[in-house]
């Protein structure tokens, strides 16, 4: 799936490979709810990206003359207890969110999914790999996020380290199950036969053809990766103030509750709609792309 | 059964070791070198080494984690830097209430789950399931602060219903009003899991030649979902159960802080907020063996459950 892959081999399977491409997206978007998932998701990760450019205030300008007003023409989602524009700190969350949910997902799916696949290539590594990959997983999240922030302080960088170790074991046991599947197909054998070099066999044969039940697992992953993160942040062990994280933003406005409801409930609600978002278009694409994942 | 059983026990000693592991970590990364504390800023060079050798800091890593793990197991977790009382006394004051805070969530979320999950199978395809799922699907994506804050917001401080800062005792003691939002709080999160997997195990199993069986016999529709089809789905349902252990922990983290609730988790950001390193360490294990505990019980539960497991 990747270019160097693509370009090597002859003109026909490519053009299938587009035509199937386009197919899948053709049947994710005919689903209007997946459709609207993705639109949703797209929108915030554009406004994320290019922050500084859409958001209306600075999310830093405190203004002690606007303090906690509600919703109005001029600040759509009011202000803070500091006077803050919490439309443009949102924005700004939102890009500390999704690159962090992004991050665990990506770092956590690459370590993860090498050790899975690794584990089904070597089978005398197998059990040791596994055994280490069971004892990570009797880490919850929330606690190798305790744990990390009670080690190295505070910060985003504990939150992730706490979102790759969590989303290692999971992606590992999902790739090592695929693997093991591709390992059983005659082409393994073949290439083997021919002499293929083990890298080769590994990378071309194995992995290119796991990666797309990887991803959709990844994909499945990525709202739950944003919800443990943003509970950390909420927990204070995340982003340190004044930086603008959705989870912190709502554990901040949790002393102002019965003033300016506003200002927690908004950044929970953004967490709720870029999650919910996120699980639909997991749903979708896993149904279209790898339907035996259902639970 | 007992061999199963003992096979699962032995499995988890690796993990309880790694468990262990990370806490002695936790112990070493304390800033400053505890001798130097000890002896004092003025201290001569020979004092700080007498102190370390007492303390036996001089000596090999393994030798100090093996010595670790046996004060661990005698209950000796040291003393808290910030109250100076005993680490394993004010665990033993939080386990209660946590305990209590996670029960009151399952027994909440695990009927309701079920009941949803198994109305949504039974109407496949209907209105009534669409509903549900839509449900559970907004349910497994709401954030645990998101559902809390919204009760505090309306049921606690707007209709004054219920309390919702601290803990008023033991449920028997008349506890239960301080209890009810936070356990819902924290079961709110596992109803959507639960119902979405419950459907999926009760849809399997209706399509199973024994409940043709059943029914072809003429029992009872309800008969036929709750001793055959809801019993038979019980199995995946209580291994969700064990998976959704690291959801519950995180998210009883998270309840007992916003709620105050003097449970181990908010011992523990409390300790880990305020660099109180022997209260988060002894903290974080309870947790984490209390993790490996449920998966413990689950295992054994599928042994229960399932005669099949027995024999394989």
């Amino acid at each position: 799936m990747t270019v160097t892959a693509a370009s090597d081999l002859p003109a026909e399977p490519a053009q299938r490979e587009t035509s199937h491409r386009a197919h899948v997206l053709r049947r994710l978007f005919r689903d209007k709810i997946a459709f609207g998932a993705a639109i949703v998701l797209a929108s915030v990760a554009l406004a994320a990206i290019f922050a500084p450019w859409v958001a209306p205030h600075d999310p830093y300008l405190t203004d002690l003359s606007k303090v906690m007003q509600p919703p109005s023409e001029q600040h759509w989602f009011g202000t803070d207890n500091t006077g803050r524009d919490i439309l443009s700190r949102i924005i700004f969350g939102a890009r500390n969110t999704l690159m962090m949910g992004l991050c665990g997902v990506l770092i956590g799916g690459l370590l993860g999914g090498t050790l899975g696949i690794l584990a089904a290539f070597y089978r005398r590594a197998d059990g040791y790999i596994m055994r280490v990959v069971d004892i990570m997983l009797a880490f919850p999240a929330i606690l190798i996020g305790l744990a990390v922030a009670a080690i190295f302080g505070a910060g985003l960088t504990a939150v992730l380290i706490a979102l790759v170790v969590s989303d290692i074991p999971g992606v590992a046991r999902v790739a090592r199950g695929s693997a093991m599947g591709v390992m059983g197909q005659e082409f393994m054998e073949a290439g083997r036969a021919v002499g293929v070099s083990d890298f080769t066999l590994i990378w071309r044969y194995l992995t290119l053809n796991c990666i797309s039940t990887i991803f959709v697992y990844l994909t499945l992953r990525f709202g739950q990766t944003i919800l443990i993160g943003s509970a950390l942040g909420f927990l204070g062990m995340g982003a340190q103030p004044p930086t603008a994280e959705l989870g912190m933003m709502a554990a901040q406005g949790r002393d102002f509750l019965f003033m300016a409801p506003h200002i927690a409930t908004i950044p929970s609600l953004a967490i709720f709609v870029i999650v919910l978002a996120a699980n639909l278009l997991g749903d979708a694409l896993r149904d279209v792309l790898d339907p035996r994942l259902q639970t | 059964m007992g061999r199963q059983i003992a096979h699962r026990l032995l499995i988890s000693i690796p993990a309880l070791v790694g468990v262990l592991f990370l806490c002695f970590c936790l112990m070493q990364v304390v800033p400053s070198d505890p001798a130097m504390i000890i002896a004092g800023p003025d201290a001569k060079k020979e004092t700080v080494d007498a102190i370390r050798k007492d303390l036996g800091l001089d000596r090999p890593i393994p030798i100090q984690f093996f010595d670790y793990i046996v004060r661990v197991a005698q209950g000796d977790l040291g003393r808290s830097i910030i109250s100076n009382k005993k680490v394993i006394e004010e665990l033993s004051q939080t386990v209660g209430p946590t305990v209590e805070l996670m029960l009151g969530a399952m027994l909440l979320a695990v009927p309701i789950g079920m009941a949803l999950g198994t109305l949504a199978a039974v109407n496949r395809g209907s209105i009534v399931d669409r509903i549900i799922m839509a449900f559970s699907v907004a349910g497994v994506s709401m954030p645990v602060f998101f559902i809390g804050l919204i009760l505090i917001q309306y049921v606690g401080f707007k209709w004054a219903l219920l309390p919702f800062t601290g803990r008023e005792g033991p449920v028997w003691a008349g506890g239960l009003p301080s209890l009810i939002l936070p356990a819902v709080t924290l079961g709110a999160v596992l109803i959507g899991p639960i119902s979405r997997l419950t459907r999926t195990a009760v849809l399997e199993v209706l399509g199973a030649d024994f409940v043709r069986t059943a029914r072809a016999k003429g029992l009872r529709e309800t008969a036929v979902i709750v001793h055959h089809a809801l019993r038979n789905a019980l199995i995946p349902v209580v291994t969700l159960i064990g998976l959704q252990a690291a959801f519950l922990l995180g998210g009883a983290v998270v309840t007992e802080t916003m709620f105050a609730w003097p449970g181990v988790g908010r011992l523990a950001v409390g300790a880990i907020v305020s660099s109180d390193f022997p209260t988060a360490q002894g903290a974080i294990m309870i947790l984490a063996m209390a993790f490996l505990l449920i998966n413990l019980i689950v295992d054994v539960l599928y042994v229960f459950l399932d005669p099949r497991v027995q024999r394989g």
